[in-house]
């Protein structure tokens, strides 16, 4: 779990030099959510932890929406396809072919991956606000696709995953169930349990992947294509495999979702899909490895703990309220919670080096008169 | 009293300061020119008395303040600002390029004067209807200045005017507003790097260094101060 | 032969719905750069407003023109509160589009809790009269939608080219600095350019409406039908997305009924002239610019 606390670090190499005292505050911390984790299980009843699973799907997806819109700044308005063809592939997979389940969800993140690469080569030619419209298009389009190849995907009326399985009338199809071999777990437990590690394995990964010379690149090539082109960075590779790679994600989050389901459902792979990975990606904070986490919990806690709470009336009410925050907060800090946690940490940082650096920063000049300049740059308030 | 007077204005582009504290006047017809190198904020200062930036301090219009009021609401009050890179409209006919020029007036005299302005840069009568984004560095120079003259300005703030221009098409453009400004009695406060012409332009001149006034004098007076010669005329 | 006309007619129709929208998105795309993905759902609330004042026993024709001055009200207010305040589309693009994703799921949500998540009908504008041309007969609403669209792109023709007021929009346009600087009120004529594309975007919903029933997702296919018009077109030019507009209304009139393996998805044509069109020529068929680059 502290892998995950500690992917919270920018992009950037932080300039600050490193305390060299243990981060008591942050292990306190992780040990914390740790623990939270790992008990909520066992203490919330089974609709809980399915809805859990479901936020599991969203931020996996979400994560790798971010690595493409965050860190590579290639804006994607349709991952709720991708999320679909994952969804989509491990029930096929499951159920026509006879694949066991853990194998089909690698082989959904792999036909993602390959689906996302064929995006990514036009995505080179189309940039920013155009690049949206056109996965815009692509998340329009994907429910209608399911429907007219309804002999394949079940149409309409969607596909049950099943599997054969033994019962007194013989070996029958029926829907697959994913139990724990110690018993001690009920099933919703379990399945919490294994997408858990499943969802902290993407994590990881992903921190190593930003981390890593690549991710440095992934941020050079968003900052200034040409300078990344000129120091060296294959442009044009950094971009579709950051494509693929994020459609991987979405694709094994897709397939999470339709294993915590059981089923799948064009209804489910709709427009709105694709836009609740882009809140839960600028609600935690566009680049930076956990926002999507966070930002996939506290869209999860709005709309399966909050929103039932609110009066009948009030029901439909959701979305207003969030379209409303989504517009407030690009507004007020649209780096989401992360951005804003960094700004309060710099602020603070900030007024602590106030005082040891005085002066010298102003530019040195030939003047005739007295300045007064050095001091007063510092008060835009004066 | 000036028609321009600015006290202590700073102003700046986010949390980075660029000017910091400047006085200075202009009178009513005069020519005058604030000199600095790339950076000194002379831009920055136009910007600010124009509305185009937030600036603090004091900047007072023929008696009355600017500093928060909006960049149509400064125009209206008789100030025209030509931009770096001079802000031809580039989509707009030469003519509606004119036209806008003069969206704060109301009165009918619009089209005369728009025939004025043809008549004095003649190229710009010749493209009345070419798409002002296809003229010449010098040609568009020209049609930004007739274009700030449309709203019959009192003060014109004019940006590098010699910038990207060829020298005799830049010492074209200096006779020519020379004329004007003589014929239509406009004050005009002008930034520039070419410290020569200007100061051949100017009555009198200011010394911008890092945002702040260094010098300041009759035009003739400066051109011969030692530093002012060192630094700006290269002699 | 009648078959293929009639099919060519539908698509006629609906490309003038098409093209009402593309013609607001066009306007917000000049004066703002920004393509408005909360168009479609904008244009759902003032329809609306439109079955509300109707509801109330109005005639329809002023209940449409009522609906108008609400999604004039609608655009210029969205303008000021949420899409001024985030800055340039084009220097943050993420955060702009978010902007717009907000005002989609907000309006989306709205329009829900005021008016349920029934479907409302709202009778056609121009009856259901038909009249039959070359043998095949086409209904009134479809004539009356060309109608009102070539008014619609004329009045905007003539308030761009003929008037000091669209000039001064043109201007904004085309360079906003400048025209801030010759005194032109900047924000305020963005804000009139959101009014304006929002109050056409309330007849192509009154289009829409009657057809497919009044609800919350309404304008969410015409909305990828409307862009597909404007990139063919050009995202500035006002003759491309009338032109645009018929291109794609035909294509995804034809396409399902013609081209086996196409039949529930008209929006495939549409999907694959945006594609094409950004790809090879991003400028679209009228564009003067070329589109701009990130």
């Amino acid at each position: 779990m502290s892998e995950l606390t500690a992917a919270t670090s920018e992009p950037h190499p932080d300039p600050r030099p490193r305390s060299r005292r243990l981060p008591i505050g942050r292990i306190v911390a992780a040990s914390i959510v740790g623990v939270v984790l790992v008990g909520l299980p066992l203490e919330s009843p089974p609709f809980r932890n399915e809805q859990f699973v479901g936020w599991m799907a969203i931020a996996i997806a979400a994560s790798g929406l971010n690595l493409l819109t965050g860190y590579n700044g290639q804006i994607s308005v349709g991952h709720g396809a991708l999320y679909g063809i994952g969804a989509y592939s491990v029930a096929l997979l499951i159920t026509d072919v006879g694949v066991p389940v853990w194998i089909a969800v690698a082989l959904a993140g792999v036909i993602c991956f390959v689906v996302g690469v064929a995006i990514g080569l036009p995505a080179l030619r189309i940039k920013g606000l155009y690049l949206a419209l056109v996965t815009l298009a692509v998340a329009t389009l994907f429910p209608l696709l399911v429907e007219q190849f309804s002999s394949v995907t079940g149409g309409g009326s969607g596909l049950s995953i099943t599997s054969p399985q033994e019962t007194a009338r013989g070996v029958v199809d029926r829907p697959i169930q994913l139990t724990s071999p110690f018993g001690a777990l009920a099933p919703d437990q379990w399945k919490y349990y294994v997408f858990l590690a499943l969802t902290v394995v993407v994590f990881v990964v992903t921190r190593n992947i930003v981390r890593s010379r690549t991710g440095r690149s992934l941020v050079a090539v968003r900052d200034n294509e040409t300078a990344a082109e000129v120091s060296g960075i294959h442009v044009a590779r950094v971009k579709i495999l950051t494509f693929g790679v994020s459609a991987a994600m979405a694709g094994v989050g897709g397939a999470v979702f339709a294993l915590n389901n059981v089923r799948v459902n064009p209804s489910s792979f709709t427009i709105a899909v694709s836009i609740y990975f882009l809140i839960a990606v600028v609600v935690g904070g566009a680049a930076s490895v956990i926002g999507p986490a966070i930002g996939a919990v506290a869209y999860g806690v709005f709309v399966d703990v909050v929103s039932p709470e609110l009066p009948e009336r009030l029901q439909p009410a959701t979305p207003v309220i969030l379209g409303g925050l989504l517009i407030v907060l690009m507004l007020v800090a649209p780096g989401g919670i992360v951005g804003w946690w960094r700004m309060l940490v710099a602020k603070r940082a900030a007024r602590r080096g106030a005082g040891a650096a005085a002066d010298g920063a102003g530019p040195a000049s030939v003047t005739r008169k007295p300045s007064s300049r050095s001091t007063d740059a510092r008060s835009p308030e004066a | 009293m000036s028609l321009l007077e600015v006290r202590g204005l700073r102003a700046g582009y986010g949390i980075v300061e660029v000017l910091f504290g400047i006085d200075l006047d202009v009178d009513a017809g005069e020519l005058v020119v604030v000199l600095g190198a790339n950076g000194s904020g002379k831009t920055t200062t136009l910007r600010a008395i124009s509305g185009m930036i937030a600036g603090r301090g004091e900047v007072t219009f023929d008696g009355s303040a600017l500093i928060g009021r909006r960049p149509d609401q400064i125009v209206g009050a008789g100030i025209a600002h030509v931009p770096q890179g001079r802000g031809t409209i580039n989509d707009l006919t030469v003519l509606e390029n004119l036209r806008i020029g003069a969206w704060t007036r109301r009165d009918g005299d619009v089209d005369t004067d728009i025939e004025q302005w043809c008549t004095t840069f003649p190229r710009l009568g010749e493209r009345r209807d070419q798409a002002a984004g296809s003229m010449s560095g010098g040609e568009q120079q020209m049609l930004a200045i007739a274009r700030a003259f449309m709203s019959r300005p009192r003060l014109l703030l004019l940006d590098e005017p010699s910038l990207g221009l060829a020298p005799l098409v830049t010492a074209e453009v200096f006779a020519r507003l020379r004329e004007i400004t003589t014929s239509t009695g406009t004050a005009v406060l002008l930034v520039e790097q070419n410290a020569n012409l200007a100061l051949d332009f100017a009555g009198r001149a200011y010394v911008l260094e890092a945002g702040e006034i260094v010098a300041a004098g009759p035009a003739s007076q400066l051109r011969h101060d030692e530093t002012v010669r060192k630094a700006y005329l290269g002699i | 032969m009648t078959d293929f006309l009639q099919v060519l007619f539908v698509g006629i129709g609906d490309g003038a719905i098409y093209a009402m929208l593309g013609l607001g998105l066009v306007v917000i795309y000049r004066s703002t750069g920004l393509l408005n993905f909360a168009q479609g759902e904008m244009a759902m609330f003032s329809t609306f407003v439109v079955w509300t004042v109707w509801d109330l026993g109005v005639p329809l024709p002023l209940a449409v023109l009522a609906g108008m001055a609400g999604g004039f009200a609608i655009g210029a207010l969205v303008h000021q509160v949420a899409v001024a305040p985030v800055g340039d589309p084009h220097e943050r693009p993420l955060a702009v589009v978010m902007v717009t994703i907000g005002l989609f799921v907000g309006l989306n949500g709205l329009a829900q809790l005021i008016w349920g998540t029934l479907d409302r009908e709202l009778p056609p504008l121009f009856g259901t009269g038909q009249v039959t041309i070359a043998g095949v007969a086409i209904g009134w609403q479809k004539i009356g939608a060309v109608i009102v669209l070539a008014v619609l792109a004329l009045g905007f023709w003539l308030l761009f080219q003929r008037t000091g007021l669209g000039l001064a929009m043109r201007a904004v346009a085309s360079n906003s600095e400048s025209a801030s600087l010759v005194g032109v009120p900047v924000p305020r004529l963005l804000m009139l350019g959101w009014g304006l594309a929002a109050a056409v975007g309330t007849v192509a919903g009154v289009f829409t409406a009657p057809g497919r029933g009044l609800g919350s997702n309404l304008m969410q296919l015409t909305l990828i039908f409307g862009f597909a018009a404007i990139t063919l077109g050009g995202f500035d030019s006002l003759l491309g997305a009338v032109i645009g507009g018929f291109v794609v209304g035909i294509a995804s009139s034809v396409v399902p009924q013609y081209v086996p393996g196409f039949e529930k998805i008209p929006l495939a044509p549409a999907f694959i002239l945006i594609l094409a069109v950004l790809l090879f020529r991003p400028q679209g068929l009228f564009g003067r610019q070329q589109v701009r680059r990130v």
